[in-house]
């Protein structure tokens, strides 16, 4: 059945609505931030970087207000079935995504590094991997906003891909390293970068996850490959 | 086929896709095609679900719902009105209670029932708790002795009233009063016990001792309540009957209903979409 937050009761409404405000807030920057990372290691721009590393505190306090608009909507309105569910899951959703956050941050700190010694070719192994991160991020938000089950679970499949693509790599990487030992910082950095794109992924299915469990009260975590 | 051994799943109403897997108790109480009329007026239409024993199951739905019209035909009360009637069946252990040969006393007799508004008698607060043995003949001191304090001990009365059993009941708190209502109920060992909203007239504190009463005394009795809180279904029942317009929509755990109900009426009632 389609979820409504229109209530009754409508402070209950008004609450369910602004917690998926914030959600659809936090989202939007933690994407916007993403972008920035990836542009400051692409344009070799350290501005792009640094906004990147700056916005993540705002990103920080929405996530703590996220969890606060979830306890008041808890303890004022005693939610079930699948109001419970979609509060449970939009605090869950936040946490993922102020971690999602945290992996900008240090994609935005290893560009800077990159970004001090001359560009590389190998720069451009990483573009399949961001540009699948991406995509998963935003379909877990597109999922969140549209309750959308079948987009959710393809988002879990993308994650054993982006798996494989970072594997991958990393042995490019490895190899490349034992061809010139004098870029092995910058390959190095690359391979930390790919790392972090490789957890937004994880945080993105875990989004999936939780949108799963608050549009159909299925628990599909943990059931293996 | 034996009634008593049929598994409460096979009764759930046909729109439950969810069976309650984890009652494994017996069928007790059975409810079978059942209808209701006041006079012409029909409040049940074709009931269908069983009761397993030593469980609380709650029933919820909005005002008019059938809800207490279905709670007071377990002990037949509703035969106390004029024009009513009934179709199908409800059995205990298998046995109509509808049956020429049940005698109606003894009937209430296996089923103690405690209301909204405590109605303790303008007597003692021993006389009260041994009313139903009184009328059942029983007349032994110690005997009787012994009733008040199990009684008093299993609501948690005994230690406030044991120095004062000789005082009016009416000098009672509400709280102090259900549960001697309670105690009342539970003193002739009836094996059910029905309840209808017996904490809407209570504070929060009153509210949660009889609540942790209704845990406990699960353990010896089949407990029925209609509430409508959903918090206090959720709380204490570990079965919950949602009816609507006198029909039973669903019935599963209750921490199925609360958490992911199948029927959409029953997800709009108890998230508040709907009234």
């Amino acid at each position: 059945m389609a979820y409504s937050r229109s209530h009754i009761l409508t402070p209950f409404t008004e609450k369910l609505d602004q917690i998926h405000s914030s959600i659809m807030t936090i989202g939007e920057l933690a994407r916007a931030n993403f972008k920035n990372a990836i542009c400051g290691l692409f344009e070799r721009n350290d501005d792009y970087c640094n906004n990147a590393i700056a916005n993540d505190e705002e990103i920080d306090l929405l996530e703590m207000q996220i969890d606060r608009e979830g306890l008041y909507i808890m303890s004022r309105f005693q939610p079930v079935a699948s109001d419970l569910r979609y509060v449970i899951s939009s605090m869950k959703i936040g946490a993922n995504i102020e971690r999602i956050g945290d992996q900008v941050v240090s994609i935005a700190r290893r560009s800077r590094k990159i970004n001090e010694h001359p560009e590389v070719p190998e720069l451009h192994e990483l573009d399949k991997v961001i540009k699948l991160a991406m995509k998963m991020f935003d379909d877990a938000l597109r999922a969140y906003t549209e309750e959308n089950e079948t987009l959710a679970l393809h988002i879990k499949t993308q994650d054993k891909q982006l798996d494989r693509l970072n594997k991958e790599l990393n042995e490019r990487l490895i190899l490349r390293m034992q061809d010139d030992s004098s870029k092995i910082p910058i390959y190095f950095n690359l391979i930390f970068i790919s790392r972090c794109l490789e957890r937004i992924g994880d945080h993105a299915a875990n989004i999936a996850e939780d949108v799963v469990f608050a549009v159909s009260a299925e628990d599909i975590r943990h059931l293996g490959s | 086929m034996n009634p008593t051994s049929i598994n409460s799943t096979e009764l759930l109403p046909s729109s439950s896709k969810v069976t309650p897997s984890g009652v494994t108790n017996e069928t007790f109480i059975k409810v079978i095609n059942f209808d209701f009329f006041y006079g012409k007026k029909q409040t049940l239409f074709n009931i269908n679900f069983a009761i397993p024993s030593k469980h609380v199951t709650s029933f919820i739905g909005p005002s008019g719902s059938g809800k207490s019209t279905l709670l007071r035909n377990f002990n037949r009360m509703n035969e106390l009105l004029p024009g009513v009637r009934h179709e199908g069946d409800i059995t205990i252990e298998g046995r109509s209670i509808f049956d020429a040969s049940i005698e109606i006393i003894a009937l209430r007799r296996r089923i103690g029932m405690v209301f909204q508004k405590s109605n303790p008698f303008p007597r003692s607060i021993y006389e009260n708790v041994v009313f139903p043995l009184r009328i059942m003949g029983c007349h032994k001191r110690a005997h009787l002795n012994e009733t008040v304090e199990r009684s008093l001990r299993s609501v948690a009365l005994w230690d406030e009233v044991k120095d004062r059993l000789g005082e009016n009941a009416l000098g009672l708190s509400g709280g102090q009063m259900q549960r001697l209502c309670i105690a009342r109920a539970i003193a002739g060992q009836p094996d059910i016990l029905l309840m209808d909203e017996p904490c809407s007239a209570l504070d929060p504190i009153a509210t949660a001792k009889i609540e942790e009463l209704i845990v406990e005394l699960k353990k010896e009795f089949t407990i029925i309540i209609v509430t409508h809180s959903m918090q206090q279904a959720s709380r204490v029942s570990d079965l919950t009957a949602f009816f609507n317009f006198g029909k039973l929509i669903e019935f599963d755990h209750t921490n199925r209903i609360f958490t992911a109900p199948i029927e959409k009426q029953t997800e709009d009632y108890i998230t508040g979409r709907f009234g």
